[in-house]
């Protein structure tokens, strides 16, 4: 009798949650760093995530179901990103995560992602090494994919821009002792091997020093026009403000941190002109980019986007995964894996049009043909190159495979 | 040449921010030998407090109201953290204690002013001062300037004025001094308010230079505390000199040395003094009765 009521009840519950999932939201992850020094970058992420999944959700959801994110702040601390990993992977069963802004939060979370065989975009976060972890044939599946453009991609076009481009001869390499700056100073030295130029000085500082005039010195001493940097914000802005102290200026050229408010605030007149990759740039110059532009400023109600390139890649990234959801018909992490590997349906992003952004061996929708230069002016950033992006190199797209 | 007096200079503003805050460790160690490992975090508090409070009233008006919030957020460190573990003769309460209210102090000011460094509008000229090719901010002359100005203040105080000299009375000889009349608790608590709102007068004088928020403190704090050390604690010289040479070693090392190394000649200098002169290079070895 009770085992009886037992297994109706089972039935029962079965059946009943077999109805109510139709209805129910897809949950999706968003792990981000909302406090803290990385927070302007991961909070014109988040909010770039909200845009799209509102116009989506709007427009009816996917697979008839609405989008809810699961926001959880990482705090770009390793181990506060591992715990937040495991809370939306076994708690609230996302079916895939969106976010990192910080190289070694993805690398320490991403991998319990890879376990769960669920996937996740990394929108922001800039080392190399992020999509190489699981590749095949080690591993059977790489679950791990990125929209943004990492430091392989940066450090070779700064190269080109301050070498090929502008002609200098003597570059000075000033980059931050963590493992953003010291992976990015390698990646420059390597792309400046490849051009047949050695640097004239390499220096170093640590986060939170305040005085830079010993490497600035050494910079001079050595002859350089022009620097090449590997940091973040506040550091960035201690150079500018050494070099105007030191009455000595030459061009600052440096990875796509040179457009962090951080660094444009806190340097003022003395950052200005200061140049870095950008995957976007905050001007209307498509419709899309248009009805993006004004749509984040409506819904956030600010006018200078805090980080225009975090905002973008995480709106793109929405819509890419919905796509592959789509086209799965199925939220399995594997299903929808395989469709971001196969991805029939052409997406219209801000940054670019998906074209197949992804195969089996390559996790990155961004190539080196599409970021360009950002210059900052008058306490924003404007495209450092105009014709680059002009007419039909408005919209820069991945050369297919 | 030039390149060494810019060196030099430089080195030797960044190290009398250093002095400032190590004389803040010493006025605490003189009275009641302990001392406040959240001088760091009265630091960045003076800063940040500044900051909001220039904002209505401008720099110059800003700096007693910022001495005076120095003076009451030592006197609540001593009163929380400090007076229990002198009365109970405890060897090491006073350094948890000091240290778990930095930590607070840390939590709170992140949570008051987020966790972004923000700039602190410079109340001089951003344009550097020149003399035959070597450069100086103005705020940097006045960082130095107001470093002296504040430790001749103290020292002044302590040997002119009837307070100042129960200060002195209490460094020399705590028990005496308690027999003579003096009420040596209240002395150390001043202590501890002095020592802060050297502190947070140092952080308003470095923040225009640096720049402001939570997290300014935790490094000029360690660096201080090398200073003391090296230049001795019971000495007003030493940490002059003491700040001064780690400040210009550290740059020096830099320009002619390597970056990567900056900090590490002004530390093993700190390991020399700690083997062959344990009591700073200015101090007096005491001897401890058992």
């Amino acid at each position: 009798m009770n085992i009886r009521r037992f297994i109706l009840l089972l039935t029962a519950s079965t059946f009943l949650t077999g109805v109510s999932h139709a209805a129910d939201p897809i949950k999706v992850g968003l792990s981000g760093p909302f406090t803290g020094g990385s927070s302007s970058m991961g909070v014109s992420m988040r909010d770039g995530v909200k845009l799209a999944v509102d116009e989506i959700n709007k427009a009816g959801g996917v697979l008839g179901r609405p989008i809810q994110l699961v926001e959880r702040d990482d705090e770009a601390k390793n181990e506060v990103g591992v715990q937040v990993a495991q809370e939306l992977i076994n708690k609230e069963q996302v079916v895939a995560t969106l976010g990192f802004i910080n190289t070694g939060v993805s690398l320490a979370s991403q991998r319990f992602y890879q376990e769960a065989e669920i996937p996740v975009f990394n929108n922001v976060s800039t080392g190399s090494v992020i999509t190489k972890q699981f590749l095949p044939p080690d591993h059977k599946n790489n679950y791990i994919f990125r929209n943004g453009a990492n430091d392989t991609i940066q450090s070779a076009m700064i190269v080109e821009e301050a070498i090929g481009r502008q002609g200098f001869k003597k570059p000075a390499i000033l980059s931050d002792s963590t493992n953003y700056g010291q992976l990015g100073r390698a990646d420059i030295e390597t792309a400046l091997a490849a051009k047949g130029v050695k640097p004239v000085a390499v220096e170093k500082f640590n986060v939170k020093d305040t005085d830079m005039t010993a490497q600035i010195l050494r910079a001079k001493e050595a002859g350089a026009d022009v620097i090449l940097t590997y940091a973040i914000g506040p550091e960035l802005a201690q150079i500018a403000n050494g070099m105007a102290k030191l009455g000595w200026k030459v061009p600052l050229i440096g990875s796509w941190t040179l457009s962090m408010a951080s660094y444009i605030d806190t340097a003022g007149v003395n950052g200005e002109g200061a140049l870095m990759p950008q995957t976007f740039i905050q001007v209307p110059n498509t419709p899309k980019r248009a009805s993006f532009i004004s749509a984040y400023q409506k819904m956030f109600n600010v006018d200078r986007m805090p980080s225009p390139v975090s905002a973008a890649q995480g709106y793109d990234s929405v819509y890419l995964l919905v796509a592959a959801i789509k086209q799965a018909g199925s939220t399995k992490g594997p299903k929808i894996r395989e469709a971001l590997e196969n991805l029939n349906e052409k997406v219209e992003g801000v940054v670019t049009i998906y074209d197949k952004p992804f195969s089996p061996t390559d996790h990155e929708a961004i190539s080196g043909n599409i970021p360009v230069f950002g210059i900052v002016k008058g306490g924003k950033v404007i495209p450092a190159h105009p014709e680059d992006i002009a007419g039909d190199k408005a919209v820069r797209i991945k050369p297919k495979a | 040449m030039q390149n060494f007096f810019q060196a030099l200079v430089s080195g030797a503003a960044v190290g009398m921010i250093y002095a400032v805050i190590a004389f803040g460790y010493q006025l605490t160690f003189a009275t009641s030998k302990t001392l406040n490992f959240g001088q760091g975090e009265a630091l960045m508090l003076g800063g940040l407090v500044g900051l909001t409070v220039s904002s209505y009233t401008g720099y110059w008006i800003m700096l007693p109201i910022v001495m005076a919030f120095g003076l009451l957020q030592g006197s609540v460190v001593e009163l929380l953290g400090v007076r229990q573990a002198i009365k109970i003769k405890s060897e090491a309460g006073w350094i948890m204690a000091t240290i778990a209210l930095g930590i607070i102090f840390l939590n709170l000011a992140e949570n008051i002013w987020g966790r972004d460094d923000l700039k602190f509008p410079s109340p001089l000229s951003e344009q550097p001062l020149s003399f035959k090719g070597v450069n100086i901010l103005p705020m940097e002359v006045l960082v130095v300037i107001g470093a002296v100005l504040l430790m001749i203040a103290v020292e002044v105080f302590n040997r002119k004025s009837i307070y100042g000299k129960a200060v002195v009375a209490t460094s020399n000889d705590r028990d005496a001094a308690g027999l003579m009349g003096i009420n040596t608790s209240a002395i150390i608590t001043f202590s501890y308010a002095l020592s802060s709102m050297a502190a947070a007068f140092a952080g308003v004088l470095v923040a225009p230079v640096t720049l402001t928020g939570a997290t300014m403190g935790s490094a000029l704090g360690l660096k201080a505390f090398a200073v003391a050390i090296i230049g001795g604690l019971s000495s007003g010289m030493g940490v002059i000199v003491g700040g001064l040479l780690l400040g210009v070693i550290e740059t020096m090392t830099g320009l002619y040395f390597s970056t990567g190394y900056k900090d590490v000649p002004g530390l093993i200098l700190l390991l020399l003094v700690l083997s062959f002169k344990p009591s700073g290079l200015f101090g007096k070895s005491t001897i401890k009765k058992v």
